[in-house]
């Protein structure tokens, strides 16, 4: 939220809190009739698949897994260049004989012989895991849902394998974890997103062009 | 979606009372399995796909459901509740509402809610004959409630796996073009690659312990890959044991001391899938191609000819019936004869009829062992939909 403001700020556009200190809306003073929402980054996606809100600044990979069809429901308008995050298939390094997502739908029966169980990838990302996966050809696994340290599930027996967020890769890495040569769902960035749900007028259409040609310059 | 109309829903109760007349003339059994049904036996069968095409939810109690997106799996684990002492036979029909998650949006071809009306036939013997009487049932029915014109469309698992049995190759790349027949694109590489380099595997595998493993026995090689994890530092966590990642490494390994796969046998398996029209030219072709590439896979072309003549017996006109080697390869859950009835205004898309073998799925629900089972289910709305536009 802080860098959205900064970038805004940048641009001219200046975010004010109103009322108490602890408000969740906001106003920019550049800009007439507009309301700004602090909310937290899953609600963005909701708020723009809904059209409660005409546009937003949210992660590329929270719109792709939380608007199945996004592409008829959002337009990416401009990526911002901060929130970068890659979206992963990581596994247990002492995987050896595991590079690629057709390794692993090679040994995903033998494991199920041996384990009497598919296996289970632990993610907050289920959408764009299913999708991912099935685009591979890899069908035999089931999704464990996970909303916090996904990366410490295969080491504790949770999970066997993860889809998660990385920057740099050393909290897979400390964790015993290795993306798959094939492994990266989506390079994510924070984007300016709107949405086509939102009633849009001659004014708001007018106001979001007003916001787009100033972070341009 | 728009509302069903009063006449819309007396027409449709109409044509299902016809529909389960002539099931259950044919001494198949009225049942009415739970709507609710637990996800598990889903996500075994279908896998996690389920989600993105069903309505799973998770109970008061934390309990995964979903609403059923077929009847032949609640059939199938109704029919294994009520016979838990004894007769694995049974015959059913239904006739009831299967729900579907359509992500591009509902629309009256392919609605999130509609009715399936069906049959189901566990435990028989005979297995051509079987899937004839269930052919010939389902068309019986579309008959008797006006639908005149129509063409089949059906494939065969047992033959593909009777070609890859009779070619010589290791028993797991078998196992590998079996489990890739499913997605076209990735079986033609696997193919391509079995043929040209099988080897090419092995350049994934670290290179110096990939050196180490040659020929060596499993509890060495499970010695080594322990001592090479230390050396590197890695800490082996999960489920996987060392055991488990040697010999699979073992198994990668083997494939560079064996032949590529001849180009006898990739022509035999290419010619096979690329086998597609009227049944009975169909048929003549498999017989040709057999002969040509010197493979005897008689068993299972007597079953496909056999098959083709109870058809007849049974009045279904084999001019209207077209086999495909690679239909049924979209189809979750089929073991063998897999079939499909479209009408010509609605097209391939979105048939009004299908079904098949699937002996494995009763042990998937809970039985002890494949039993054979198969059977069929009419798309009831659109069946209505072309009747009426007949009609007019």
């Amino acid at each position: 939220m802080e860098k959205s403001i900064e970038l805004l700020a940048r641009a001219g556009l200046n975010v004010q809190k109103t009322g108490d200190e602890r408000g969740y809306r906001g106003e920019v003073a550049e800009l007439e009739n507009t309301d700004v929402a602090f909310i937290s980054a899953s609600e963005i996606a909701w708020y723009l698949k809904t059209g409660k809100a005409h546009v937003g600044i949210t992660g590329e990979d929270l719109i792709r897994e939380g608007i199945s069809d996004y592409k008829t429901r959002i337009d990416f308008i401009k990526p911002l260049g901060f929130g970068f995050a890659d979206v992963v298939v990581a596994i247990p390094d002492c995987w050896l004989d595991v590079r690629t997502m057709a390794d692993l739908d090679e040994i995903a029966e033998q494991f199920r012989a041996q384990h009497g169980r598919w296996f289970r990838v632990a993610t907050k990302y289920m959408n764009l895991t299913r999708t991912y996966f099935s685009c591979a050809g890899f069908s035999d696994y089931r999704i464990v849902e996970s909303l916090g340290a996904t990366e410490g599930t295969p080491a504790s027996g949770t999970a066997d394998l993860i889809v998660d967020i990385t920057t740099t890769g050393a909290t897979l890495r400390a964790n015993g974890l290795r993306i798959l040569d094939d492994g990266v769902i989506l390079k994510s960035q924070a984007n300016l997103v709107s949405s086509h749900a939102a009633t849009w007028s001659p004014q708001t259409r007018q106001v979001l062009n007003e916001i787009i040609s100033r972070l341009e310059t | 979606m728009v509302a069903e109309t009063a006449r819309q829903f007396e027409a449709l109760e109409a044509q299902a009372q016809t529909l389960m007349g002539v099931f259950t003339a044919a001494g198949h059994q009225s049942v009415a399995p739970a709507i609710i049904q637990p996800a598990d036996v889903y996500l075994d069968v279908i896998g996690e796909a389920l989600r993105s095409r069903s309505y799973v939810f998770t109970d008061a109690e934390g309990e995964e459901l979903c609403l059923r997106p077929d009847l032949t799996v609640p059939t199938c684990r109704l029919h294994l509740e009520r016979g838990e002492n004894g007769d694995p036979n049974g015959l059913y029909c239904y006739n009831g509402t299967a729900f579907r998650f359509q992500p591009t949006g509902a629309t009256s071809a392919h609605p999130r809610e509609f009715r399936q009306a069906g049959i189901e036939a566990f435990g028989q013997e005979d297995r051509e004959k079987a899937e004839a009487e269930i052919l010939a049932l389902t068309i019986e029915a579309l008959h008797k409630v006006g639908l005149k014109e129509w063409q089949l469309h059906f494939g065969d698992l047992g033959l593909f796996r009777a070609i890859l049995n009779s070619a010589p190759m290791p028993k797991r790349w078998r196992n590998r073009l079996l489990h890739q027949f499913w997605r076209p694109e990735a079986f033609r590489a696997e193919l391509k690659r079995l043929t040209k380099a099988p080897a090419d595997k092995t350049q994934t595998l670290p290179e110096e312990l990939a050196k180490k493993l040659v020929g060596v026995e499993e509890q060495e090689a499970t010695a080594i890959v322990t001592k090479y994890l230390e050396d590197k530092n890695i800490e082996l966590i999960g489920a996987r044991t060392a055991s488990e990642i040697a010999s699979n490494m073992l198994a990668i390994l083997a494939d560079v001391n064996a032949d590529p796969l001849s180009e006898k046998t990739a022509r035999l398996i290419e010619g096979y899938i690329e086998i597609s029209g009227p049944a009975r030219a169909a048929g003549a072709r498999l017989k040709d191609l057999m002969r040509d590439e010197g493979v005897d896979i008689s068993k299972a072309l007597d079953a496909y000819h056999r098959r083709l003549q109870l058809f007849s017996e049974a009045g279904i006109n084999s001019s209207n019936a077209d086999f495909s080697a690679e239909f049924g390869r979209t189809l979750e859950y089929y073991s063998g004869f897999v079939f499909e009835i479209e009408a010509p205004t609605l097209g391939p898309d979105s048939p009004i009829a299908g079904g098949g073998r699937y002996d494995g799925l009763l042990r998937m629900c809970g039985a002890s062992e494949d039993i054979p089972a198969l059977g069929a289910a009419i798309h009831t709305e659109r069946l209505l939909s072309v009747v009426k536009s007949e009609e007019s």
